[in-house]
């Protein structure tokens, strides 16, 4: 018996939709569930070297949680490239300028640092309303 | 006694090794002293690989079992604990491909299971 080996097109063709309310939830949680769909551990066809995931939207980017002090202590970094162009934002700052931001990096952060986990975040879509324009598709609720 | 010299053998030799080197990197290909090199390490390599194949195929049908269970309500150590308690000695390479190709099948096994613990 050989053990099942998911096929890129057939995997590719039983995509399903999700959509899940980021609202009051905790970021990383909210995250960790996000990048088990889009990477498709959720499904008996999972397949490491195959992207078997679905589609995530997520809405109501902008009301994500976080939880202590660390709306104005977690600090996002990113560099110029030239000396002393270290620049920062904490979380506020950033969900009042990107409110999809903290969510798109806390998910690619949690999925596979390669060609394929490059390929699997292209699947998340994050709205800062709570509205998306993936009706057509018909997204089932995600609950965990 | 006819007169031996070394040449033949050597190519022989050569051959055999630069046979099996095909589709390395670089000179490793095709290069005698690089190839013989790292054949014998590419033979460390598919020794050790033999061994984690076993464990990595253990450590897929997990995943797989686990994402099936939790479609049926359960988790994968529950189904795991219960099997146990109801003495049924399935794998989990046949419990992952129930979980493939006859869900119906491993929802019966989820609910027998569920049932027992």
């Amino acid at each position: 018996m050989r053990t099942f080996v998911a096929k890129p097109a057939e995997a590719q063709a039983t995509r399903k939709w999700w959509v899940v309310d980021a609202k009051d939830k905790p970021l990383g949680r909210l995250a960790s569930e996000v990048a088990k769909v889009l990477r498709g551990k959720h499904k008996p066809t999972f397949t490491p070297h195959v992207d078997t995931g679905d589609f995530v939207v997520v809405v109501n980017a902008g009301l994500v949680k976080v939880t202590g002090d660390k709306a104005t202590d977690k600090k996002y970094y990113r560099h110029s490239g030239y000396p002393g162009g270290i620049r920062s934002q904490s979380f506020a700052e950033l969900v009042a300028q990107k409110p999809a931001a903290p969510i798109q990096i806390a998910v690619k952060g949690m999925l596979p640092k390669n060609a394929l986990g490059r390929k699997m975040i292209k699947k998340l879509k994050v709205y800062a309303s709570a509205e998306h324009p993936h009706t057509a598709q018909s997204p089932e609720q995600l609950s965990f | 006694m006819p007169r031996v010299k070394r040449g033949p053998h050597t190519r022989r030799r050569h051959k055999r090794v630069l046979k099996q080197t095909k589709g390395f990197w670089g000179g490793r290909k095709n290069r005698f002293r690089q190839a013989l090199r790292v054949l014998w390490k590419s033979w460390q390599y598919a020794y050790v690989g033999r061994k984690l194949r076993k464990r990595d195929f253990r450590r897929l049908w997990i995943v797989r079992i686990n994402a099936a269970c939790r479609e049926n309500g359960t988790s994968y150590s529950r189904l795991m604990g219960s099997l146990h308690k109801a003495g049924i000695e399935l794998d989990r390479k046949v419990l992952a491909d129930m979980a493939v190709n006859d869900p119906t099948a491993f929802k019966a096994l989820t609910e027998l299971a569920s049932a027992a613990g």
